[in-house]
């Protein structure tokens, strides 16, 4: 069985491996993106079943990436997981996530999200 | 010339006061989001290294996850430390100690204190200059614009000249952006080795110290004060 391919954007080096081990060692698969047009071409490589965005992100933003991904036919569907550090939920809504995580999110709250939406996208 | 009017000059403060505090408003908002980052990764790496049992966290990946913390709990130590100074010196809370310093000897130490994965520095000295100035805040001050010229990796090239009554240091490396010199706002560029705060110390230190900052020619200049010039705060509050 193959496991679950989760698209995480976010331009901090560090950000990007931290989640990466803690999705990992769950045993998803993952995917890696630094900003919004890295994001685009990951998608276009392999659709991910759901995807970890941050918003404020060099070259593409996550508003950027979000409205480019809706318009694509075949992946305006994948749901898209807001993490950001700015502390408004208000702008998840901007992106129609299906859901928001403030950072410093609790680990828990990630995978209980990541699982909740690969699992009901197998079940669909 | 007109006359200002009794209460004309409070009226006018008082328009202003929302642009202030809506600046204000999007600095702070902007440090917090700077921290958040770091601050998560320091978080996470910490837990999952919890959660590994000794042999696991003392294999590769309890390695690499030690580093991660390590690394970015440094970022946030570097944050805050920039945020609190800029705070202090808005108030001029900073008691200020003169010394004559040799600016050649200042620049080498802080090379020889930089980490070892730090761009290349080249420094070019017309002959020593002295200056009596606070030696922790302009280290402060060359630190961080050796810093924000270093961004990206870039190499930095640093020019000091010494005139009859200023000093002039000049740091050429990654481009100041347009603005470089206004405190950043939500939404300003993140900087992933948490030097994101660095012009807005450098600004305010060159300040203190009675010089001053500006951008020329894609540089970044550090103008201060000769020793002659340059008197401390007389009643400094001391240090708690």
């Amino acid at each position: 069985m193959t496991h679950p391919l989760v698209l995480v954007v976010d331009d901090d080096p560090d950000i990007l491996d931290a989640i990466c081990d803690i999705l990992e060692g769950e045993g998803y698969r993952v995917a890696r993106a630094r900003h919004g047009v890295e994001a685009l071409e990951r998608v276009e490589a392999e659709p991910p079943a759901i995807i970890l965005l941050d918003l404020m992100m060099p070259v593409m933003d996550g508003l950027a990436f979000a409205q480019a991904l809706r318009e694509r036919p075949g992946k305006e569907g994948i749901p898209i997981v807001v993490i950001s550090a700015d502390g408004n939920p208000q702008r998840a809504a901007s992106v129609d996530a299906a859901g928001y995580l403030a950072k410093p999110f609790d680990i828990d709250a990630l995978l209980s999200q990541v699982a909740q939406m690969t699992s009901s996208q197998a079940s669909a | 010339m007109e006359r200002e009017e009794p209460g004309q000059r409070e009226t006018a403060a008082g328009q202003n006061r929302p642009d202030a505090n809506e600046r204000r408003s999007g600095y702070l908002g902007f440090v917090a989001h700077e921290v958040r980052n770091p601050l998560s990764t320091a978080l996470w790496t910490a837990e999952l290294l919890t959660r590994m049992s000794p042999e696991e966290r003392g294999g590769a990946r309890g390695d690499k996850l030690s580093a991660m913390c390590l690394r970015s709990l440094s970022r946030v130590r570097q944050l805050i430390e920039d945020h609190f100074l800029c705070e202090r010196l808005d108030v001029a809370g900073i008691p200020v100690r003169a010394e004559s310093l040799i600016i050649g000897e200042v620049i080498d130490g802080l090379l020889d204190r930089r980490p070892g994965d730090s761009p290349p520095v080249t420094v070019d000295l017309e002959g020593p200059i002295v200056a009596a100035v606070d030696r922790s805040l302009l280290e402060r001050v060359i630190d961080s614009l050796l810093a924000v010229a270093g961004s990206e990796n870039t190499p930095v090239h640093v020019i000091a000249r010494g005139g009859a009554d200023l000093i002039e240091l000049s740091f050429s490396g990654h481009p100041p952006l347009p603005g470089a010199l206004e405190d950043p706002r939500k939404g300003s560029p993140s900087d992933p080795k948490g030097r994101a705060l660095a012009l807005p110390v450098a600004r305010r230190v060159a300040e203190a110290l009675g010089g001053n900052l500006a951008v020329s020619d894609g540089r970044y200049v550090l103008t201060l004060a000769r020793a002659a010039t340059y008197t401390p705060q007389p009643e400094s509050p001391a240090e708690p």
